[in-house]
C-alpha cells in the first residue's frame, strides 16, 4: 500500500526542520502529531514545519498544530512555517492560520528568524 | 476563441466503508469529479477537501470511529452548480449551524478539532444537514463557473 504521508525530521542550528511529505488527514494525522510531539519532548521548542512536500492538509492537520502551539510558546519557542503550495497556503489562509502562525517562502528564512529573535518571546502568541 | 457547451455530468455515487484510509478515495473521487463538473484544479481540490471534511466528521461523530459501517456520496450537477451529497445512518448529530472559529481562544484551549465544518462553509457556497429518515445527510452545494469559461482559458 502507497504510504500517503511521510514526516522526515532534522535539527539544525538549534531549531526542529519537520518535513511532511504528502497527504494530512484524519488517517494520517497521528504521524504528524508525532514528529511535532517527539521534537517538544526532546526539549526543542523551535519548530520549522517546512511543507514543500506537503499536497493537501485537512483541518486534522491544523489541529495538530493548534493543539500544542501554546505550550510550544509557553517555552519560549514558536511553530514558523515554510515552503507551502499554493493550495496548502490557501487553506492556512481559509481559517486565518496566517494570523496565528509566521508562514515563510523559504526554509532558511523560517531558520533564520529564530536567530533574529534569539531571547525574545514571539510576537504572534496566541 | 471558440467555446464548447460542456457536457451534462451523469449523477455519481459512491460507497464507501466508514474507516479514515478510504478518505483518499473519497478526496481523488470528489477531486475528479470536481474537475469534470468544469471547476478548475485549485477549486476542485478545494471541493475534494470540504469533502473529506464531512466525511471525516462522519466517520469520528456519527459513528465515533466504528470503521464497519458506510459512507455514501452522491454529486449531481444541476445547471451551474454541483451538489454534494454525504449521508450516513449513525448517530443523529445536530448541526443546525456552522459555527464560527476564534483561533487564538482554541490555542489557548489547546483544541485540535472544529475547524472542519468551519472549512467547509468557507469552500462551498451552501452546506446544510439535516436528517432523512434514519440518516443524516450533509448536502454542499458549489457554483460553478458559466459554461465555456474553461475551455476559454
Amino acid at each position: 500500500m502507497v504510504s500517503e504521508l511521510s514526516v522526515e525530521s532534522h535539527e539544525r542550528d538549534g531549531v526542529v526542520l519537520l518535513y511532511p511529505s504528502g497527504f494530512i488527514n484524519a488517517h494520517t494525522v497521528r504521524l504528524f502529531e508525532g514528529a511535532l510531539q517527539k521534537a517538544i519532548e526532546g526539549g526543542c521548542y523551535r519548530i520549522v514545519v517546512s511543507g514543500a512536500g506537503l499536497r493537501y492538509v485537512a483541518s486534522a492537520g491544523l489541529g495538530a498544530l493548534m493543539g500544542v502551539i501554546e505550550e510550544v510558546r509557553t517555552n519560549g519557542g514558536d511553530i514558523r512555517i515554510a515552503e507551502l503550495n499554493e493550495t496548502v497556503s490557501n487553506i492556512f489562509e481559509m481559517l486565518g492560520f496566517n494570523h496565528l502562525y509566521r508562514i515563510f517562502p523559504s526554509e532558511q528564512e523560517a531558520v533564520s528568524s529564530f536567530r533574529e529573535a534569539s531571547g525574545r518571546k514571539p510576537r504572534a502568541s496566541a | 476563441m471558440s467555446v464548447r457547451k460542456r457536457r451534462a455530468l451523469p449523477t455519481v455515487v459512491l460507497r464507501v466503508p466508514s474507516g479514515t484510509e478510504f478518505l483518499a478515495a473519497i478526496r481523488d473521487t470528489t477531486k475528479r469529479v470536481a474537475e469534470l463538473a468544469g471547476c478548475d484544479e485549485a477549486t476542485a481540490a478545494q471541493v475534494a477537501l470540504a469533502v473529506d471534511e464531512a466525511a471525516t466528521n462522519v466517520i469520528e461523530h456519527a459513528y465515533a470511529g466504528e470503521a464497519d459501517r458506510f459512507v455514501e456520496l452522491g454529486f449531481d450537477c444541476p445547471p451551474g452548480e454541483l451538489v454534494v451529497e454525504i449521508v450516513d445512518d449513525g448517530r443523529p448529530v445536530d448541526r443546525r449551524s456552522l459555527p464560527s472559529v476564534d483561533l487564538r481562544r482554541y490555542a489557548r484551549e489547546r483544541r485540535r478539532g472544529g475547524f472542519g465544518v468551519h472549512l467547509m462553509g468557507r469552500i462551498m457556497d451552501r452546506v446544510s444537514f439535516r436528517r432523512r429518515g434514519r440518516c443524516n445527510v450533509c448536502s454542499m452545494v458549489k457554483k460553478l463557473p458559466a459554461a465555456g469559461a474553461q475551455e476559454a482559458r
